[in-house]
């Protein structure tokens, strides 16, 4: 939890804020109620999803200790899994917490209980996962964020044109805000968990081959 | 300090690997609307104008992400103290340090510009392309990488690179191409550093949103020249506050706990 500081925990808490603040901004200024519904629900399924990826990236790039670390009986792969624990948890209680004051306060304009989860689980998943891969791989954080930078102004910007054709609704991160709980709505949720389950496995293999270098490189 | 913050930057594979995979996922996704589509016989400036506009959707976000770090560093790689010791105070060192990195980060703006010139001039034969990839990227590009390039340099050392990055993309969406006709937005006024205002003087036609109605309905006057002057000339005001006015404080207030 140290190592991981406060902007590591913070961050999705910090999400949850902004999208708050924009929607109570959109409230302030006449925007229809559907509309302000979509804004706190894009701060669930784009906001937090975002902050995760990020911070994930740099949890576990920078170590000064790292080579003392390796001296240590306990798996330094062991330990980045636990600072990246850290993130996804408070992501992951932030997210709960989240969705538990739409519910009660009838903002929620999301899935039914069974499956709201998914609404930011499966985009946490993809995102992270991305970052976490691209950070391993490139070894470095600039590239990593950039990366799931890109990706995600990306899909927001080609979002209608993604989930109008069948090979993109798969694969869109903000299916329930930008278009809702539509056809194929399950399947993309698990498309998109079990990419990105599949990239923190891949960077699991990798990242003791290629650890990460300075932030600067 | 300018020199050696230029050389260190513009070394910095990430800035050119960032800017590269940037680059080619805006050629690939630009659609039929997009630069490479321009009929044959289009003037080399809306030709360029183009080009301009759909790099600068993204490849700030890559100048954002390399710039955020330049000065948070000094801490965490121990050469404040040594950086103390020269005979230069906080702001001349944190001016320093931000016109050598974002000059360094302008020039792969500007080679992307001119690789795209090149491309351009392999099928329409005008050397004037390679001009207006110059006055495109110097009226479009620059005065946005200036704003950005002022927060990411300064904002981390208050907030913490990786909250800056989370931020600055969200900001980037919501202050640049989210409509205000959907949501509140600086989307289309003045402030927004994806220039708009000036690609739309040099189109003679609205770029992306520039003067569409929203909040601050005084700070969305007609596209035009004086209106393209005003936006960059109100971008450059705050980036030369951020560096020179709250930059030095903060990396003296960043030094001190070092």
């Amino acid at each position: 939890m140290g190592r991981v500081g406060w902007v590591g925990w913070s961050a999705p808490f910090a999400a949850v804020i902004v999208a708050v603040a924009f929607a109570a901004l959109s409230r302030a200024t006449g925007t229809a109620r559907p509309y302000v519904a979509d804004v706190l629900l894009a701060g669930l399924e784009a906001f937090v999803p975002l902050a995760v990826g990020l911070v994930a990236v740099t949890t576990i790039a920078r170590d000064v200790g790292r080579e003392l670390h390796l001296a240590l009986p306990r798996a330094y792969l062991v330990t980045l899994g636990r600072r990246v624990a850290v993130v996804a948890a408070s992501g992951a209680v932030a997210s709960i917490a989240f969705w538990l004051a739409l519910v009660v306060t009838d903002w929620w304009s999301g899935p039914g209980p069974a499956t709201a989860t998914l609404v930011w689980l499966a985009p946490t998943l993809a995102l992270t996962g991305l970052a976490l891969l691209v950070a391993t791989v490139s070894r470095s954080v600039v590239v990593a964020t950039t990366t799931v930078a890109a990706m995600w102004i990306g899909q927001q910007i080609y979002a209608a044109s993604m989930a109008a054709s069948a090979w993109g609704r798969p694969f869109l991160l903000f299916l329930t805000s930008r278009v809702g709980v539509v056809d194929g709505w399950l399947t993309n949720r698990l498309v998109l968990s079990l990419i990105g389950l599949a990239m923190v496995t891949a960077t699991a293999g990798l990242i003791r081959r290629r650890l990460l270098d300075e932030e600067e490189r | 300090m300018i020199r050696y913050e230029f050389l260190m930057q513009i070394r910095k594979r990430s800035l050119w690997i960032s800017t590269a995979v940037l680059a080619v996922a805006m050629v690939v996704l630009q659609g039929d609307r997009g630069p490479r589509y321009v009929p044959d016989g289009t003037p080399a400036r809306i030709v360029m104008t183009n080009w301009a506009v759909l790099f600068g959707v993204l490849l700030p976000l890559g100048f954002g992400m390399v710039l955020a770090d330049r000065l948070v560093r000094d801490r965490r790689l121990g050469v404040g103290r040594v950086l103390d010791s020269l005979p230069t105070g906080p702001r001349t060192l944190v001016a320093g340090k931000y016109v050598g990195s974002v000059a360094a980060t302008a020039v792969a703006g500007l080679a992307t510009m001119l690789v795209a010139a090149g491309f351009e001039f392999a099928a329409r034969r005008d050397p004037a392309l390679f001009g207006w990839a110059f006055v495109a990227f110097a009226l479009v590009m620059l005065p946005g990488l200036l704003f950005v390039g002022a927060f990411a340099v300064v904002t981390p050392m208050l907030i913490t690179a990786p909250l800056f990055r989370i931020l600055f993309v969200g900001y980037w969406f919501w202050g640049n191409m989210l409509s205000p006709l959907f949501l509140p937005s600086l989307t289309g006024t003045l402030l927004t550093p994806i220039g708009d205002y000036a690609a739309s003087w040099l189109l003679g036609e609205t770029a992306l949103y520039a003067g569409v109605d929203g909040i601050l309905p005084w700070l969305r006057p007609e596209p035009g020249a004086t209106a393209a002057a005003v936006s960059a000339g109100i971008l450059l005001l705050f980036a030369l506050i951020v560096v020179l006015l709250v930059g030095p404080p903060l990396y003296r207030r960043q030094q001190r706990a070092a």
